[in-house]
């Protein structure tokens, strides 16, 4: 069988439920090769060796085909120090292969200085956005302090883990001829940076929140508004794009009648005399009116990499409204949970209630709707074969749309399909399926 | 009892779906003849446009529903539209197109007018807003509504609209005023204390069952303005839920063998003594 090699952190809730659900199963043990031995330098075939040197030389001479899995590297603030050294402009790996800005700005088609520009042209607001925050450097990067919920930088982050995407990738190419991917990295990266997943969706024909802006999203909160004005979109989700969960997601809406703004958001702001603001995750959503505050805020986002899309009104049941983490294995829509919330956010640890999707008065007709549109979505990332969507519904009429893909978005607690966890029931479709056939290329 | 909800998503409304058409359909449908109970929901991005479409729609075609009783305008929920920026209108004139209606709801009060409020068999009227405008109050306390039993009125914040004081609420309980009231709610207010003390001891509780000052920002002023008053004993009951009070204060109501409910108790935020009542978006 098929060795699975599972990059994560050990011991984590990921890992652990894995490790338990092979137990279960009466499966051999996956491998566990931890983020922060990679993150140290160390290459995956020196990690395999030394847990299992016998399976690492049967992978070197392509007589043992590996299945690689990549589980999340949250939930550890020294791995995101690390990536966010790995992300800096002087780290010794800057290859870019898998960022996707790489890829846009390679095949940009507007000339070098349209973006000073249209910001040149806009009315003048009291602190002219920067377009791209200031690089840390490697060393001032490993000098971040873990503080509780302080986005310290995304944008930089996300680049840190492309470069390690990246490597990854090329070293398991080169150590082992017959390794496969579970999820492609590249794929786990278009999954990660939301203007990509959307894109991608989009053009595979999947239903997607309208974007704002089209192929010219803003770049900021004066070009945020202009385009809501224009588009008659006076309600919006802005997110940044490279986040997760509910971190750095603003519902933000402006009364076209009275001007008034509201930004609801997880995202709090420390603001400083002699300093720049510290924007952190709040434990409770934030409910913002005042304009300097949201434009603070919707500035720092975009400068980070932002996507805005339509706010589409969620079905609700109770005075909840309700959105649907819909896991697809293997093709096959399983475990589902709706998210319930008097708030537009509806997070699952944003003390969300949690219900079956019937509870939460979903019909066994719209149900179906977004079972077909959750694999319609892992459809169009070929190379994957798990994935987690968050599936809005709207409220009038019903129907269906992919708010999110979660390429980890199988850590749902308590949640059943024929009697099986999710790591079960995933671990039992790769033990069922006919050795190998995963739905992708080799490498 | 039939009941109809109308409801224009966004997304209809971009393609051109009007409510004023929706209820024109309805009121040539089969149906319209028994229908008793008409709720309309979202009329589209009602943060722009008034119910005055909707207001024109039912009173052009009301014959078409002779039994209609209740009559709900504006229920959404912040998926939709966050209460305080829904558009109403003047909606008087549905109480004159429809004069056996017995029960009407109101939510949202940006731009609400009941400019002629008479109607002889309403038995029920309820706005729920953010904010309620002291003309409007005023307009109840002129109202003539003889019949009616329930007035329900969510008062809010002035950020939201409540522009008024309790100057502006004492004419609403003066005796003689309502009749045949028998619930009152004067809730969801950001002056819920005062409202308390002003309401303990007068003569209108000697006709009610039911006395509602629920959702807003009651602490243990207002409470024990009620608990000296002999007047809130005899009522049936007494909603204090979503409150401010201490836990002494929750445990002497519970100890008092009043018909009272205390439940949904809330905390002051701890860095600032703010205290919101239940709606204010």
């Amino acid at each position: 069988m098929q060795p699975l090699i599972v990059i994560g952190h050990p011991g984590d809730r990921r890992t652990e439920g894995i490790r338990q659900a092979r137990e279960r199963l009466g499966l051999p043990p996956a491998i566990i090769l931890p983020y922060a031995g990679l993150l140290q330098g160390r290459s995956l075939a020196e990690l395999l060796a030394e847990q299992q040197p016998a399976m690492a030389d049967a992978a070197g001479r392509g007589s043992v085909s590996p299945l690689l899995r990549l589980d999340s590297p949250g939930g550890s603030f020294e791995s995101e120090r690390a990536l966010i050294a790995l992300g800096a402009p002087d780290a010794p790996d800057t290859s870019d292969a898998l960022y996707p800005g790489f890829e846009r700005q390679q095949h940009s088609s507007l000339p070098p200085n349209t973006e000073q520009r249209q910001l040149d042209s806009l009315p003048h607001s009291a602190e002219r956005p920067q377009l791209r925050p200031l690089p840390l450097s490697v060393k001032a990067a490993l000098r971040l302090q873990d503080l509780p919920g302080v986005l310290h930088h995304p944008s930089q982050w996300f680049r840190g883990y492309c470069r390690l995407l990246g490597r990854l990738k090329r070293e398991a190419a080169e150590a082992w001829p017959g390794a496969e991917w579970l999820n492609d990295p590249a794929e786990i990266i278009a999954m990660t940076d939301k203007r990509e997943t959307q894109r991608i969706l989009a053009a595979a024909g999947v239903p997607v929140p309208r974007p704002l802006g089209g192929t010219q999203p803003p770049v900021d909160y004066a070009s945020l508004r202009k385009k809501m004005a224009a588009e008659r979109m006076h309600r919006v989700f802005i997110k940044l794009a490279c986040g997760s969960a509910a971190s750095g997601v603003i519902a933000y809406q402006v009364n076209p009648s009275t001007g008034a703004e509201l930004a609801i958001t997880t995202v709090g702001v420390e603001s400083f005399i002699t300093r720049p603001p510290i924007y952190y995750n709040s434990g409770k959503l934030r409910r913002y009116t005042d304009r300097k505050t949201i434009e603070a805020i919707i500035n720092w986002l975009y400068r980070h990499g932002a996507y805005a899309e339509q706010w589409v009104p969620k079905a609700s049941q109770g005075g909840r409204s309700f959105d649907i983490r819909q896991l697809v294995v293997f093709g096959e829509a399983c475990h589902a949970v709706a998210r319930c919330s008097t708030t537009p956010i509806t997070n699952l640890h944003l003390r969300s209630q949690r219900m079956t999707p019937t509870e939460a008065g979903l019909s066994e007709e719209m149900l179906e709707q977004v079972q077909e549109t959750a694999r319609q979505a892992l459809a169009a990332f070929p190379g994957s074969a798990i994935a987690g969507m968050d599936v809005l519904v709207s409220g009038n009429p019903q129907r269906t749309y992919i708010a999110d893909v979660n390429p980890f978005g199988d850590l749902l607690y308590d949640v059943e399909y024929h009697g099986y966890g999710t790591y079960e029931w995933e671990m039992k479709m790769l033990a069922d399926r006919p050795q190998p056939s995963l739905p992708q290329h080799r490498l | 009892m039939t009941e109809v909800k109308l409801t224009i998503g966004y997304d209809e409304f971009e393609e051109g779906k009007r409510i004023g058409e929706e209820i024109e359909k309805l009121s040539q449908s089969a149906e319209s003849a028994a229908l008793s109970s008409l709720i309309i929901g979202d009329w589209g991005q009602t943060y722009e446009n008034s119910s005055e479409e909707v207001v024109e729609a039912l009173v052009q075609h009301s014959a078409s529903f002779p039994l209609l009783r209740k009559l709900f305008i504006g229920e959404m929920d912040s998926e939709e539209c966050e209460i305080s920026w829904i558009t109403q209108s003047d909606l008087s004139p549905l109480l004159t197109a429809f004069p056996e209606l017995q029960s009407f709801t109101i939510q949202g009060s940006n731009n609400l007018s009941l400019s002629h409020l008479k109607h002889d068999k309403l038995e029920e009227l309820r706005i729920i807003c953010g904010g309620l405008g002291k003309d409007v109050l005023a307009q109840i306390a002129g109202s003539s509504l003889p019949n009616l039993r329930k007035l329900e009125l969510y008062l809010g914040v002035d950020e939201y609209g409540f522009d008024g004081s309790l100057e502006d609420i004492l004419p609403l309980i003066e005796p003689g005023k309502f009749p045949k009231l028998n619930y009152l709610g004067l809730k969801n207010s950001e002056m819920q204390d005062e409202i308390a003390a002003a309401i303990a001891d007068a003569p209108i509780l000697d006709q009610l069952d039911t006395l509602d000052l629920s959702l807003g920002t009651l602490s243990d002023t207002g409470a024990e303005a009620l608990l000296a008053s002999d007047r809130i004993k005899k009522l049936k009951a007494l909603n204090l839920s979503y409150h401010y009070m201490s836990n002494e204060m929750v445990a002497r109501w519970q100890q008092s063998g009043l018909p009272v409910d205390v439940s949904d108790q809330q905390q002051s935020d701890d860095d600032e003594d703010w205290r919101y009542p239940s709606i204010t978006e």
